[in-house]
């Protein structure tokens, strides 16, 4: 079965936007901001059981970005300089190391169906370079990102989705696989290469103890798919950083022509965080990945 | 050898004044914005501003009365800059919204799509491109004839570029169509499409229309120039579109971003007097004018030396920050530049960039000691050149 999943930070609402705003302007309280946040947590899981998708992300809503929240949470680290991220108009704040790093307190896991859902966490090696590396990503991996995992799993995470960015444009495979292999076993992992040309690292991760690996084919041509790929294709199949509106048929159109590369399996996905489209946008693409994936269900 | 005489000028935005924006949003004035227009027309002797206090006093300022509102914005900007004694000066960019809402609003082929997260909880407005951008005419135009009518100071007028138009815009409707799965070269294609649709038919009319209405003076601003590095070559190409075959004095400003990938590139330029950098954010506040001294100007004036083109407009202030910059720290970071590159004629000095975030009593300190600063570089400079001659 075709499963499909939208993994990464979701964009905010105009509420919610406007709620964040008048908290830092002091014209509202934290209390009335987490209300928004709840309500908005719920409309995006109404939006993925409407669109069928296989498993459910929390949107990762209060993140303000990808390393922020295991980096406050840490001794050792703190997140402070801001940092261009990728070739986007959007800034990260990069990780400082003060100490040693270790994980003081989980983040909590997000009130969804034991089992069926996922979460999206950075990679050891993407966490490692957004300090600069001055921390390696073995020890990263030991000691935050392993009690962040066995705690989400305690609480029923289904998938854990570790997001590189910087992967597929600085390399680096074998440095993140000696990294993965200070997780835990369980649950099982996709490793995501958002917003990159995964075309040539896709071999060096051939042996990486992951299950899955993300493409963005919006980055990626299919010419870059090493044919009879040995594991799964997360096939980032919906444009996250364009407003412009996928047609399932040519997703569909696309799976048919990935499959004839013949890869381990194939799964439907985003290409990287939806907070780089507005909100309504973001909705209407969940929508879209639901019904290409049906329309490719209907079609086997 | 002639007199070293160094132009100082601004980059571009200042903050709107609180009764500018309350004006527009339409909310009530308090007491402190009306004391402000009046602090603020008094201090910069803006004429007959008891006019736009006494209009702001009466609370009747409704939709009619906002052209004027803008009007008065733009000359007490300009009279701040004169005051704080720069050679050129524009208005603040005091009409405009923000620069890239201020194209995009504007020319024909943009729609609003929404609000994106810039970093925390800070957010912006992003359109996208729905079929090739155009104008019907000149955009600033007026706003240019204003200001050249309200000061005998040089003027410059700062546009927003077509590279940094495209790198902020989603694409529906050049690389849209088999984007999945495409090759790199065919987005590359699409984006160039973009990129000399908006230079040739929303900036060149404009740039045209000022030069003839009198504008000696075109900045072209691409924030985003380094954002893509495999890209900068657009960003040249951009520019040379944008400025094709105008007679007036023509630099490009570049902020906050990796220069190391700017050449070999800007080599290819047409007639580009010079780059407007952002250093001072990345340097020392300390004085000296040795290299280790200077962190956030060295290997980007050794660009600038090696290459010899074009020549250089020095951010000698940042603008993050509300530090004001003693004037020895410019007079600093002025002669060290000059000692790397061997030559005043190649240098111009400005702010980092626009200093729309800082508030204007700050604003004003800076480019006070940014002038004075500059003046006391100057000083050195002819002292050390007629130091030779006396003996």
């Amino acid at each position: 079965m075709l499963t499909a999943y939208a993994p990464g930070i979701y964009p905010r609402s105009e509420a919610l936007v406007q709620a964040t705003r008048d908290l830092d302007r002091g014209r509202t309280t934290r209390e009335a901001v987490d209300d928004q946040r709840e309500r908005d947590f719920r409309e995006f899981v109404a939006a993925q059981e409407t669109a069928g998708l296989t498993l459910l992300s929390d949107g990762s809503l209060a993140w303000q970005d990808l390393f922020r929240p295991l980096a406050e949470r840490s001794d050792g680290l703190d997140a402070r300089p801001l940092t261009r991220f990728l070739d986007t108009n959007t800034f990260y704040r990069a990780v400082l190391v003060e100490g040693k790093a270790r994980l003081r307190d989980p983040i909590p896991a997000p009130d969804l169906p034991i089992g069926r859902w996922l979460a999206t966490l950075p990679s050891p090696l993407a966490f490692a370079r957004a300090a600069q590396g001055a921390v390696s990503a073995q020890a990263l991996a030991a000691d935050v990102l392993a009690p962040q995992i066995e705690a989400y799993a305690q609480a029923g995470c289904a998938l854990v989705v570790l997001s590189d960015p910087f992967l597929a444009r600085q390399g680096g495979a074998g440095e993140l696989g000696d990294s993965l292999a200070e997780l835990p076993d369980a649950p099982p992992y996709v490793l995501q290469l958002p917003f990159g040309d995964a075309s040539s690292v896709l071999p060096e991760l051939a042996d990486a103890p992951v299950t899955a690996v993300g493409v963005d084919f919006y980055a990626t041509s299919l010419d870059g798919v090493p044919a009879d790929y040995p594991k799964e294709l997360v096939a980032g199949a919906i444009d996250a950083r364009s407003s412009a509106l996928e047609d399932p048929a040519e997703i569909a159109r696309f799976v048919d022509a990935l499959s004839e590369k013949n890869p381990a399996g194939i799964s439907l996905s985003v290409n990287g965080d939806l907070q780089f489209v507005p909100e309504p946008i973001a909705r209407e693409k969940i929508g879209r990945l639901g019904r290409a994936t049906t329309a490719l269900a209907e079609a086997a | 050898m002639s007199e070293v005489r160094f132009p100082t000028r601004e980059i571009g935005s200042l903050a709107k004044p609180s009764w500018r924006v309350k004006a527009f949003a339409g909310r009530r004035l308090d007491d402190s914005d009306i004391a402000e227009a009046e602090r603020w027309g008094s201090t910069l002797q803006v004429e007959e501003h008891e006019q736009l206090v006494e209009k702001l006093r009466s609370g009747q300022v409704g939709e009619a009365d906002l052209p004027g509102i803008d009007d008065w914005a733009a000359l007490y900007a300009i009279r701040l800059l004169e005051k704080a004694g720069l050679d050129v000066v524009y208005d603040g960019e005091q009409r405009r919204t923000e620069m890239y809402d201020h194209v995009a609003g504007f020319a024909q082929g943009f729609e609003p799509r929404g609000t994106v997260r810039s970093f925390d909880n800070k957010y912006y407005a992003k359109a996208a491109v729905v079929e090739p951008p155009s104008v019907n005419g000149p955009q600033d135009v007026e706003e240019f004839e204003f200001v050249r009518a309200h000061t005998d100071r040089a003027v410059k007028v700062p546009l927003t570029g077509a590279y940094t138009m495209e790198d902020w815009s989603y694409d529906e409707h050049y690389s849209h169509e088999g984007a999945l799965g495409g090759s790199a070269e065919r987005r590359y294609e699409g984006r160039r499409r973009f990129v000399s649709d908006v230079a040739r038919n929303v900036i060149l009319p404009n740039v045209r229309g000022l030069v003839e209405a009198g504008a000696k003076w075109i900045q072209i601003d691409e924030p985003a120039a380094t954002t893509k590095p495999d890209e900068v070559p657009l960003v040249v190409e951009g520019f040379n579109e944008a400025t094709k075959g105008v007679e007036a004095k023509k630099s490009m400003h570049i902020c906050f971003s990796d220069y190391t990938a700017l050449w070999p590139h800007v080599l290819g330029l047409e007639d580009c007097l010079e780059l407007q950098l952002e250093f001072a954010n990345r340097d020392s506040r300390e004085l000296g004018t040795r290299e280790e001294d200077r962190p956030g100007y060295a290997e980007t004036l050794k660009l600038f030396k090696e290459h010899g083109y074009p020549n250089i407009g020095l951010g000698v202030i940042d603008i993050h920050s509300d530090f004001v910059e003693p004037a020895e720290l410019v007079r600093d970071r002025v002669l060290f530049a000059v000692d790397l590159l061997g030559d005043p004629a190649r240098v111009q000095l400005n702010p980092d960039c626009g200093l729309r975030t800082r508030r204007w009593d700050v604003v004003y300190e800076k480019l006070v000691n940014m002038v004075e600063g500059t003046r006391l570089a100057e000083h050195e400079l002819n002292r050390a050149h007629a130091a030779p001659a006396a003996r």
